[in-house]
């Protein structure tokens, strides 16, 4: 079954590949680029062995930890896990989850992340070799488990988060957990760092480092330096604290699987609801919505609203854009030691990620555009009620965000500049993704597919469409952001303008990019379906 | 209504379509006219071209040749005055299923420009006619595959069209509701409006339909009235004698039971 399994995933990525050979050369450039790190890799692993016991052991396990983190949260903010293999495919093949679980495994053990981290923990174990075998075989050991539970940790991240954002109750709970968790860790490390990256290092990281190698995120990589200070006990447990977590990660994930076979996904979970929410939606004139075909923008609104609030895959989408703005703010601004005006970089950010987001906008829409396209001549109402529909909670979040910001660095002057620049950015980047979703659509997750999935080479498989939407993207975000830095920089009147400017353009750029998108969705309304598929 | 509609010209008319998917011929070249008040069924083998040759004529792919005119209209030159007269339910597509059945047919309603409280009584009648007052509240991604159909159909028929195309409307839909299908799409036809559906099952066209066109390798073997392509043989006779048989019909021995 191992072959089987690890044959047919192969002649997917194979047949993929023929259609699309751009694909092919961006998994060349992962492979070579993975590769160009080899001499970084063995250059650490020679200086490091040159280090005290203990410098190694910590730099090793804050290194682990790092990768595990990485590994777990990569996939559920940024780039979605390759679901070649996914389960749920199997299931009218009928066979256990036990007869599935050794293919999978494999298969997810064979793939170019995968192998590489394996190969570069396996060289930094070499950073042991003064210390006798016995330290180098629980080295290798260590690092082999280490690796083992970041490959099996990234799955059962996924399919745990897949499963949390189905249900409604359990989406409610799992963000408010991360509301909490968010706003947990940002003001600790804030805390951390604020009384210098030098005190911190000194007193906090050691212990943090030092604990951290207690648990499963640092045993493996602690390991060895236990046994080389002579405490064979603490090397054992370690150890065994590492089997049993891959053992653990690998039974939670085979109890996912056996679940995907008879659980499939898309289905609504039995909601009802007696109110027509766009018949209600329709009737709601707000600003710009008013004329004969207002009617039809006010519909499309009303229907992507429904979506915002329901679809697993569009609140996939608005939780993911908090990720960058919240990188900014807790760990680049403080670990790098920037002026804490840099902060304000984070709402602005924000509004650009949202507004990025939205660049294969129709795509979600999946083959249900068909109904848009059959109605008439309407792209422009169709293009302006989905505008609409991200600009009621994007407009909120990004103003709520920057007085936050505000508030927090009591930087009451930069307000005017702040909200200026932040309404450009999501304005500009909403009218350059309106229009890029309509020329440049890609095949995005279908409704009811894994919102976490990602297609075979999925770090490009758009790659052509967010390098043109991304540069178009940065060729118009200093129009908004440069007046807003020159009042930080040099005089605060010229928040005024950047407020002026910023509002002005925002609300000029998104118009235009949206009357421009609906005019291309009415030339190509016959193109869109056959792109999106 | 456009002055190019005389009561006797084509409802829908298909000139010279064709369509190319990379090296794969979909459409070679059809040309078909659809007579206003015809219930026409479009039959043909899998793979024929049907689907592609459909979506073509109701704006949802372009082709790469060809006109299509709907009462006298270019659909592909004038939508905004096409598109108006023509009710669509596509094949194996999906719709907004995050929405209701009572909130997809208002969203279709009112996308087609209709005024509120029309949408409100339309999707009440529809509901009701087709049997789906239970499921009006339900998300449409809960419903079986029958119910979606059914959904499409409801629609395709909210702004009351004059030319409705179905694709393989009664797959997998329950005699019950195949009944108040049909009992629909015949009045319809019996008030002056023109059915073009495709459909796998011959019976149901020779019991429906009064003209008929097989499709098989994208373009057109035989149309006409359906006694004309008939040609006093079983329709299911004429179909294969037309797309001809499965060339090799080996015995799967090995499928027996003993």
């Amino acid at each position: 079954m191992v072959a089987t399994v690890l044959s047919l995933k192969y002649r997917v990525v194979r047949h993929q590949l023929q259609r699309e050979w751009w694909r092919a050369l961006l998994l060349i450039g992962g492979g070579v680029w993975s590769l160009s790190l080899v001499p970084a890799v063995l250059w650490a692993q020679h200086a490091l062995a040159l280090q005290p016991i203990d410098v190694r052991a910590d730099i090793l396990v804050g290194a682990g930890a790092l990768c595990v983190l990485g590994w777990v949260v990569a996939p559920l903010l940024v780039t979605g896990l390759d679901d070649t293999l996914d389960p749920g495919r199997f299931a009218v093949l009928g066979p256990s989850a036990r007869t599935l679980m050794p293919g999978l495994t494999v298969a997810a053990t064979l793939t170019i992340p995968a192998v590489f981290f394996g190969v570069m923990f396996l060289v930094l174990t070499r950073a042991w070799r003064f210390d006798g075998a016995g330290t180098m075989a629980v080295a290798v050991l260590g690092a082999v488990l280490t690796v083992a539970s970041m490959v099996l940790g990234a799955r059962v991240a996924v399919a745990w988060a897949a499963r949390a954002v189905s249900s409604r109750r359990a989406r409610t709970v799992s963000l408010i957990g991360l509301v909490a968790a968010l706003g947990a860790i940002g003001p600790a490390i804030w805390l951390t760092v604020r009384d210098g990256l030098e005190s911190a290092a000194e007193h906090e990281l050691p212990i943090i480092l030092e604990w951290l190698g207690r648990t499963p995120l640092g045993a493996g990589m602690a390991a060895p330096g236990a046994l080389a200070e002579g405490e064979l006990w603490s090397a054992a447990w370690r150890l065994l604290l590492m089997a049993g977590t891959v053992a653990a990660l690998w039974g939670a994930w085979g109890v996912n699987v056996s679940r995907a076979l008879v659980h499939p996904v898309h289905r609504g979970g039995g909601a009802q609801r007696r109110t027509d929410a766009i018949l209600a939606g329709a009737a709601d004139r707000w600003w710009g919505s008013r004329g004969g075909a207002a009617i039809v923008t006010r519909t499309v609104r009303s229907r992507a609203l429904v979506y915002w609030a329901t679809d697993v895959r569009y609140l996939v989408n608005a939780m993911g854009v908090v990720a960058l703005p919240f990188v900014i703010f807790v760990i680049v601004v403080p670990v790098m030691g920037l002026d804490a005006r840099w902060a304000l970089a984070a709402p602005i950010v924000l509004a650009a990620s949202i507004g990025w987001g939205r660049h294969n906008d129709l795509a979600y829409d999946s083959t249900a555009l068909w109904m848009d396209v059959v109605a008439g001549r309407i792209g422009r109402q169709v293009m302006a009620g989905r505008a609409q529909a991200v600009l009621v909670w994007g407009v909120p979040a990004v103003l709520v965000s920057a007085v936050a910001i505000v508030a927090w660095g009591r930087f009451w002057v930069a307000i005017p500049g702040l909200i200026g620049a932040c309404v450009g950015a999501l304005g500009s980047t909403l009218g350059v993704s309106a229009l890029s979703s309509v020329v440049l659509p890609y095949r995005a997750p279908a409704p009811g597919e894994n919102p976490f999935g990602a297609e075979v080479g999925s770090l490009g498989a758009s790659l052509v469409a967010q390098l043109i939407s991304g540069a178009a993207m940065l060729a118009v975000l200093p129009l908004v952001t440069v007046p807003f830095i020159l009042s930080l920089t040099l005089d605060g009147r010229w928040g005024w303008l950047a407020l002026v400017t910023g509002v002005g353009l925002g609300i000029g750029a998104c118009i235009a990019g949206v009357r421009a998108a609906g005019a291309m969705y009415d030339r190509r309304s016959g193109q869109l379906l056959a792109a999106v598929v | 209504m456009p002055p190019s509609d005389p009561a006797s010209a084509s409802a829908l008319s298909l000139r010279g379509l064709t369509k190319r998917f990379g090296p794969t011929i979909a459409v070679a070249g059809i040309d078909l006219d659809i007579p206003t008040g015809s219930f026409y069924g479009v039959v043909g083998p899998n793979g024929a071209g049907k689907t592609t040759a459909l979506s073509m004529a109701t704006g949802l792919l372009e082709p790469d040749t060809g006109t299509v005119l709907v009462h006298g209209v270019d659909l592909w030159a004038d939508p905004a005055s096409a598109k108006p007269m023509l009710g669509v339910l596509p094949d194996s597509l999906h719709t907004f299923d995050r929405l209701t059945g009572a909130e997809l047919i208002t969203y279709a309603g009112l996308l087609r420009g209709l005024d509120r409280e029309v949408v409100r009584e339309r999707r009440d009648d529809l509901l009701a006619a087709l049997d789906l007052r239970q499921a009006g509240s339900t998300l449409v991604t809960d419903y079986s595959a029958g119910m979606t159909k059914k959904i499409g159909l409801a629609c395709a028929l909210v702004h009351a069209p004059r030319v409705l195309v179905l694709d393989e409307p009664f797959e997998a839909v329950d005699p019950v509701s195949a009944g108040a299908i049909r009992r629909i799409l015949i009045s319809f036809v019996g008030s002056g409006g023109t059915v073009v559906l495709s459909s796998h099952v011959m019976a149901l066209v020779e019991r429906l339909c009064d003209h008929v066109a097989v499709v098989g390798s994208g373009r057109i073997l035989a149309a006409g009235s359906l006694d004309e392509v008939r040609g006093g043989q079983d329709l299911e006779d004429r179909f294969v004698g037309l797309v001809g048989d499965v060339e090799d019909g080996r015995d799967l021995a090995w499928l027996r039971q003993s």
